[in-house]
Parts: structure tokens; sequence; C-alpha cells
């Protein structure tokens, strides 16, 4: 027990560090995502390409995979760290499976919401800004807490490129105490917690929803 | 360009390779995974309550820490109690032990998408609890999955490029050694990346014509999941 | 006095601490026809489901052919076998062709052999008139087809007694004749069967006795032409005057 404890204590700084990658990827993933989207719905016909292209490409490879590729890419043109990279890594990942989220909940909301926008003079942009994002955020909440806690679990996958993260800490202490199980098994506690919270915070933003809508 | 064409002709062979072991993980932890999530979800639906526990023990921690996590737990830590496995063997287990458990969820919602009256009229013409299971509920269950199969069937050809980190022969592999050997990180990973591609790709035709294939009027609403 | 298909006695069933079905008791002789009516939630699924164990009555005993069937030790698959069950909801089986959706029990639960499970499935299709529908799936057919089919496949069995639950009722209007049609045939020919339904007129005409439900429990029954002409109770009365004849509520 007391073992843990201080396993426990090693941990916490990668921690932080997991909890700002993810952070940094989701919101970067969120921006991407949405910009996305809405050139996949409303885009002209270059947009549209683009759109499909970046979320089929970046969908089918496997995350550590890009994770490598922007990281040697983005050290050629700027002195990064691996921090940053990786969370860029991350968000231009997260933002392929966003386009996805947001796209499905642009295309929930009814034809007849951009007419009635149009209909009282809004411009075309003007209504997907002011009418019908807003209307697709709220239908998309349930999945984006989804994907925290699936970005959460990629995070670890910065590990590569050896940003100082729980699995990287987690590997330290498992060299100089000679007990990975311990080790490893704390990490996984950690994201057990953290996935539980999003799991929860889920059901409780669903059940709000169930009222409300 | 010239230049990435002759890096490609000269890693292609040794990548190919590494494929091959990717596609074989893919496959072994599929099967791995489909003898672990179905029983799995047939106990959830229709188990008692005594076994509910373990198995949200089980889905919880697998599907709540990351595959990484749980590479590292097999072949690193659980040594240090005496269960020591391969590099192959470890790779196999925890990608199986994790799809078993997506897998399950999926049996779980497709067969929870077959109605209750399925069978109660099951029922109703003299079968037992198990011929209702077996005779009516799985046949429609394992069409209405297909769907979320097929997904977890391209998602595992990507989780399965982690193994390379615990030093089992797949792309990953391969890719590494090559970019350390020739300088050339970029190259070899937009190649892998391609590679990669064109596998979910393909994958992913050939699903979709099994799932023509298989497809039954009225039964083929999908149920698509990431 | 011929011996009874089907006698129930005291039947009792609760959820819980709510008594849905109290104190039914009533006997089914050969060729019975039997209309149940009763306005919603008085508990005439929750009796039909009781009669072939779909659930397990809270008290009170069955007996199915002078041989009781809710004694312990009973095979209870074996007693549903003997009863064909009608749904509201049809039930077809999805996956499976109307021909496989008549057969599956004759092979899977009586073990007969595939060839002639399908010459007799064929048979009974002819009997409801979807013969040369069955290499179709359920997706594919009309609600009062699926209704029709339901029956040939509860028919496949050769059930000692067939049990309806509003079988017309999640049907549009014009569909409901064809599955009246049948009923009624199945009745000329001496099906013995307990019809739960809204159909006055389908009731006044086939039905040999008519039971009137409420509140979980029996409260008149006669012939049709007693029960919808002179009303004993005024509750039945009450419940007759809200349905016209021939119109489902
Ligand atoms: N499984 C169940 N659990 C609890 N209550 C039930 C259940 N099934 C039916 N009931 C209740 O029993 C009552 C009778 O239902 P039912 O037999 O379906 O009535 P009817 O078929 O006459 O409309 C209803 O009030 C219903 O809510
Ligand atoms: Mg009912």
């Amino acid at each position: 027990m007391q073992a843990f404890y201080t396993m426990l204590q090693f941990l916490l700084p990668g921690l932080g560090v997991t909890i700002s990658v993810t952070a940094i990827a989701l919101c970067m993933g969120c921006c991407i995502g949405a910009l996305m989207a809405v050139m996949r719905v409303y885009g002209g016909l270059v947009a549209k390409a683009i759109a499909v292209c970046y979320s089929m490409v970046v969908r089918a490879v496997p995350v550590v995979v890009l994770i490598f590729i922007l990281f040697f890419v983005i050290s050629e043109f700027v002195d990064l760290s691996p921090f940053m990279s990786g969370a860029i890594a991350l968000g231009f990942a997260s933002g392929a499976y966003q386009t996805e989220i947001f796209r499905g909940a642009l295309l929930s909301i009814p034809q007849g919401q951009m007419v009635a926008a149009r209909g009282i003079g809004m411009s075309r942009a003007k209504a997907i800004r002011c009418i019908i994002l807003p209307q697709a955020f709220r239908v998309a909440i349930p999945s984006l807490i989804n994907e925290v806690s699936l970005v959460l679990k990629d995070s670890s996958l910065v590990f590569v490129i050896g940003v100082p993260e729980l699995m990287r800490r987690a590997q330290y202490a498992s060299a100089s105490t000679m007990e990975p199980l311990l080790a490893f098994g704390t990490a996984a506690f950690f994201y057990i917690m953290m996935t539980l919270f999003v799991s929860k915070l889920l059901e409780a933003v669903e059940k709000r929803f169930a009222i409300s809508f | 360009m010239k230049e990435f064409l002759a890096y490609a002709k000269m890693a292609l062979p040794d990548l190919l390779q590494g494929t091959v072991v990717t596609l074989e993980l893919t496959a072994g932890a599929l099967l791995i995974g489909l003898a672990i999530g179905l029983p799995l979800s047939l106990m959830r639906v229709y188990g008692g309550r005594l076994i509910q526990p373990l198995c949200t023990a089980y889905l919880t921690v697998f599907r709540g820490t990351p595959l990484l996590v749980q590479l590292f737990v097999v072949y690193y830590g659980l040594p240090e109690i005496g269960v020591a496995f391969s590099r192959m063997t470890a790779a196999f287990l925890t990608l199986g032990c994790n799809s078993g458990a997506y897998q399950c969820e999926y049996f779980r919602g497709a067969i929870q998408a077959v109605s209750t009256g399925q069978m109660q009229a099951a029922r109703g013409i003299g079968m037992s609890r198990l011929q209702g299971i077996r005779h009516i509920i799985l046949p429609q269950a394992l069409r209405l999955v297909i769907p979320a199969w097929s997904n977890e069937f391209i998602a595992m050809v990507k989780y399965t490029a982690i193994v390379f980190l615990i030093a089992v022969p797949d792309l990953m592999s391969k890719a590494k050694i090559l970019s350390s050997q020739n300088f050339a990180p970029i190259q070899t990973y937009v190649l892998v990346a391609m590679i990669y591609l064109v596998l979910v790709g393909a994958l992913g035709l050939m699903l979709h014509v099994v799932q023509q294939k298989l497809a039954v009027p009225g039964l083929d609403f999908g149920m698509d999941k990431r | 006095m011929p011996l009874p298909v089907l006698r129930i006695e005291k039947l009792c069933k609760s959820f819980g601490n709510t008594a849905v079905i109290t104190d039914v008791s009533f006997d089914v002789i050969p060729s019975e026809v039997i209309v149940v009516i009763g306005s919603s939630g008085t508990g005439k699924s929750t009796m039909l489901q009781c009669i072939n164990l779909l659930l397990r009555p809270t008290s009170g005993r069955i007996f199915l052919e002078e041989k009781e069937i809710t004694a312990p030790g009973v095979n209870q698959d074996n007693v549903r076998r003997q009863m064909g069950m009608v749904f509201q909801e049809f039930n077809l089986f999805n996956h499976l062709t109307v021909l496989g959706n008549v057969t599956i029990g004759m092979v899977k639960v009586s073990g007969i052999p595939a060839k002639q499970a399908k010459e007799k499935a064929l048979q009974e299709l002819e009997r409801v008139g979807m013969a040369e529908h069955c290499e179709k799936y359920p997706a594919q057919l009309s609600g009062g087809q699926k209704q029709r089919v339901g029956i040939a496949r509860a028919l496949g069995m050769d059930p000692k007694v067939m049990l309806f639950d509003e079988p017309t009722s999640a049907l549009d209007p014009e569909l409901t004749g064809e599955v009246l049609a049948v009923m009624q045939k199945l009745a000329a020919e001496g099906m013995t069967m307990i019809i739960v339904s809204h159909e006055m007129g389908f009731a006044r005409e086939v039905a040999d006795r008519v039971i009137f439900m409420e509140n979980g429990t029996i409260e008149e029954q006669g012939i049709p032409d007693q029960i919808f002409s002179t009303p004993r109770s005024e509750r039945t009365r009450k419940f007759l005057s809200v349905i016209r004849p021939g119109k489902s509520v």
C-alpha cells in the first residue's frame, strides 16, 4: 500500500502532462473538426474534397504514425518541444474524428433552420455561424465527451517521442524500482479513474439532454 | 519526388515483411477478441447477477486504459508475478483481450437491438432459452453487428501499430529500423502511412462486399461506431 | 360433456406487489372459440402468457388435457410447443424467410426432418393463403401477410389450442379482414382458440363464448348474443357502449 502511494506521487506530474496534452489536442481538434465539417457540408467542390481527404487519410493511419510524421516534419522547420509536437499531432488526429462528429451533427439539423435564417436576411456564412453551428454543437456534445476519453487514451502514444507524460513517468519508475507491474498498474489506475470520470460526466449530460430536448 | 520513389523501392520489401506480421496480429487479435467478446456479451445480456461485476470489471479495465498500458502491464509487469510471455504472445494476448472488450459491447448492442418479441415468439413455439438464443437471437444479432465489427477490424489494423514498442517485428518496427539506418524518418513514416492507407482502404472495400453478400431484407440497418 | 382441452383454476399473477390477474378460472372444451374482451391494461395479455407459461403464474393451476402443466417438474418448453401463440406485433423471425419461420420450430423443436417439415409448412402456408410468398422475408410483407405467417408458424407445431393476443390491433383497418378470415376458417375447421380481440363483429359471429375481463378478473362471460345484447354487469354495458361493433378501439 505504501509502495502504491509512493508510486502515485511519483506519477502525479505525468498526470498533469497527460491532461495538458489531451486538453490542447482536444481544443485544436475541435477547431479543425468544426471547420472541416462546415467545409464538408456547406463548402464548394474544393473545400469538400479537402475535408474528405483529410478525414479519410488521417483516420486510416495509426495515431503513432501521425505522431512520428508530425514530430519529424515539425522539427524540420521549427524548434518545438516534444510536448507541443505531440499535442499538435494528437490534435491533428482528433480533428479528423471530430470532423465526423460535427458532420453528423450538422446533418441532423433540419433544413428549415437554414431557410429560416436566410429568410430573416442572414448571409449563408452568418446563418452557419449563428444558427446552425450552435445547434450542431449541442447535438455533438455527447460524442465530444466520448472523444475526450479517446484522446486521453491516445495521449499515451506521445510516449514514443519522449513527452514526460504518465506512461513515460511509469517507465522511469519501472526501470528505477524494478517493479514494472506496480508502475504500469498505477498508470492504468490513473487512466481508469479519468475515463470513469468522463463516462460519469457523459451519463450526467445525457440525462440532462434527455429532459431538455 | 524521385528520391522518395527510389527510397520507397529500397524500403518496400522490408516494410511489406512487417505488414504481413501486422496482418497476422490483426487476424489473431480479432479471433481472440471474438472468442472473448461473444460469450462475454451473452453473459452480459442473459447472465445472472453474480457474474455482472466480473464482466463490468473486465470491460472497465480494457476499455478504460490505453492499449499501450495494457501491453506494458502484460509484457513487462506480469513477469514480476511469474507470468511471462514471449513478445509475440504478449502482443496477441493484449490486442485480443482488448478487442474482446470492445467486441463484447458491439455484440451486446446487437443482441439488445433484436426485439424482445423475438425471444417470446421463440419460446412460444416451444424453444428453450438456449435454443432461442442460438437459432433466433444470435443469427440476427450477428448480422446486425457486421458494420460495428467491420469497424473493429479496421481499427485493429491501426491498433497493432504500437507493438513495435515491445519489439514485435511488425510494419512499424521495420519502419523504425529503416528510418534510423537511412536517417530518413519522414520518408519512411509517410511510406508507412501510405501502406496503412492502402490496407485500410482495401479492407474497407472487402468488408463492404461481405456486408452486401450477407444482407437480409429488413436486417441491414447499420450501427456505425468509430 | 367432453373433457376440457384447457382448465384454468384460480389463476393469479402479480408483478412484485401489484396483482395483475386475480382468481381467474374457466374451462375450454375442444373446438371451442373463446373471445376475451376488456379495456387495455386489464391483464388480458398477462393471462394468455400465463396460460402458455411464458409467464410463471403466481398461484393457481392450469391443466392441459387433464395434465397439470403448472406442477413442478413439468417441461415448460414442451407445454408451449403444444399451444400456438400469435402476437399483436407478429414477432416473425426477421432473419428467416416465410418458409423458414414456419419450419424452424418443426425442425429444431419437434425434430422433424427438414424435407418433411418443408412439405408440412407449405400446407400450413396454403391454409393461410401465403404459400406463394414462401421465399420472401418478413420485411417484404404487409402487416396482414405477416400475421397470417405468424398463424401458420403456430399451426405448424400442431397445437392443441391456439392463443391469439390482439392479432389485428397492429394492422391498418383494411388489412384486418384477411386475418380475421383465416381465424374464422380455423374456427370452422374445429380449432380450439382463445382470442383476445377488440373486433366485436368478429366476436359476435365466430365466438362460442365471450369473456369480459376487468381489473384482472372475469367480470362476466356468456354466449355472444347474451353478452352483447343483454349484459348483466354494469361494467360490461359501459365497456360495450364505448365500442361500436366491428371497430377496434
Ligand atoms: N412485466 C411486467 N411487470 C410489471 N407490470 C406489468 C408487466 N407486464 C404487464 N404489467 C402490467 O400489468 C397490467 C396488465 O397488462 P396487460 O396484460 O398487458 O394488459 P392488456 O393486455 O389487457 O392490455 C398493466 O397494468 C401492465 O402495466
Ligand atoms: Mg395486451
